[in-house]
């Protein structure tokens, strides 16, 4: 498969996947899987401060964003490309599964072209619900996994 | 009515005593993500030549909100304006069993 | 909208091009079961900069052998909204590219034909198929069918000594946005 082979073949950064550096120190790195709807939500969450890291720091969390539906054709590909996270950053990243498609198909639940949730591929470790979640709860989320907040 | 409208789109609450179990709402939500159970009851304080009549009981009024699309149809839809937009928002779990919410508190043990 | 017969399809989509509609806009298709027993395609062309209104040309295939001619080499661009269509709808397009484009290869079916019924409504649940009062829905004579579904008579429960249902009655039966009666 097309995605696979991509992550694969390129287990150092610079590879296909886009990691932001959230805060701008170091602390957390995302990746976000931009399907839908949702990675809009995502980018207006971006801090001003996130840049993209030069190097994936041992000590930062890590986390992988699917933003969106996750159609049956791409559902692997998505897989994938945590997977190749995984590989990048030497550790598994945590799982959020942003918005209702992400989680459970959302209002696509009925599609025949849908998968239902991404959960059947992934195990996730936070699911925000919404259609789509407003920007501060992807960022309350993403505080939560940095330790910023008392969860 | 004076003042912005309230926040919506960010999550629904349930107004109990004004739901009739109507099943309006369940049936409207295009995302089939509301779930009613209710039974009815006689009601009792009825003058003695009355014929016997029954009411609605809610017994259980859940949102699973992995499936909402908050697109408000339920909230427009419900003749008895027993939902409502609220300003919070929906909180995120870690299972999608967590996402359901039971909005009807049980009955409590002591009668 | 001007109706067209599949053996002057490509012809007439040529001719357009030569009279200065050269921007390929769109290509796609109805299914016209319940009204006419037909796939109807539909391909909008322009002529930027020139008119004002575009050209749809409109063709009328038969459900149980829906044939026509690609046009992706008169419009290069054209070739993906066959490819949809042809997936989707089950058209071919004869010297086209037969290649999917959006679903997965082990996908069997046409599903934007109206008789393909939404099997994920049809095998759940519905929550509002409950009476005001009840906590299990009842096997009763009168039951709700929700919107996408058709009539279990018609499909589902269709009692087995019945021919099947031919597509015309599975799609008006699944067609509507109210919650209807069951027929008994």
């Amino acid at each position: 498969m097309l995605y696979a082979a991509l992550v694969r073949d390129r287990p150092h950064y610079g590879g296909s996947v886009r990691w932001v550096d959230w805060y701008g120190d170091g602390s957390l790195y995302v990746v976000d899987v931009a399907l839908a709807c949702c990675a809009l939500e995502f980018d207006a969450a971006s801090p001003a401060a996130a840049v993209p890291p030069p190097t994936l720091d041992d000590q930062a969390q890590v986390a992988v964003i699917i933003s969106g539906t996750v159609t049956d054709r791409l559902a692997p590909a998505v897989a994938a490309i945590v997977d190749g996270c995984e590989q990048q950053a030497g550790r598994r990243p945590a799982v959020i599964s942003f918005g209702a498609c992400a989680s459970s198909g959302g209002p696509y639940w009925d599609s025949y072209a849908v998968t239902k949730g991404i959960d059947q591929l992934l195990t996730v470790d936070a699911y925000v619900p919404g259609c789509p979640p407003p920007p501060e709860a992807l960022s309350a989320v993403l505080d939560q996994i940095a330790g910023r907040v008392a969860s | 009515m004076t003042g912005p409208a309230p926040p919506s789109h960010r999550w629904i609450r349930l107004i109990e005593p004004a739901c009739t179990s109507c099943m309006i709402c369940a049936r409207e939500c295009p995302s089939w993500c509301i779930s009613i159970d209710s039974h009815t009851e006689p009601i009792s304080d009825l003058p003695p030549t009355a014929r016997e009549r029954t009411r609605n009981v809610l017994d259980r009024f859940a949102i699973d909100w992995s499936l909402c699309m908050y697109c408000g149809i339920c909230v427009e839809e419900c003749p008895y304006d027993a939902l409502e937009w609220v300003g919070d928002l929906t909180q995120p779990e870690s299972s999608r069993e967590l996402l359901v919410q039971e909005m009807v508190q049980p009955p409590s043990d002591a009668k | 909208m001007t109706e067209v017969l599949p053996e002057d399809w490509l012809a007439e989509v040529e001719s357009l091009k030569a009279d200065g509609f050269d921007y390929f806009d769109w290509l796609g298709c109805v299914d016209e079961i319940g009204r006419r027993d037909c796939l109807r395609v539909v391909l909008v062309v322009r002529n930027v900069g020139h008119e004002a209104e575009p050209r749809t040309l409109s063709c009328s295939l038969p459900r149980d052998d829906p044939r026509i001619d690609t046009v992706s080499d008169v419009f290069a661009g054209a070739a993906w909204h066959e490819r949809e269509v042809a997936e989707l709808f089950g058209v071919e397009f004869v010297g086209g590219d037969h290649r999917r484009l959006l679903l997965n290869p082990e996908f069997e079916g046409t599903p934007l034909r109206k008789d393909q019924v939404l099997a994920a409504r049809a095998g759940m649940n519905w929550p509002g198929a409950k009476e005001p009062g009840e906590t299990e829905a009842s096997p009763g004579r009168r039951r709700l069918v929700p919107p996408g579904v058709p009539d279990p008579v018609v499909w589902g429960d269709r009692d087995a000594s019945q021919p099947l249902a031919d597509p015309a009655e599975v799609a008006e039966s699944a067609v509507g946005g109210r919650v209807r009666w069951r027929r008994t």
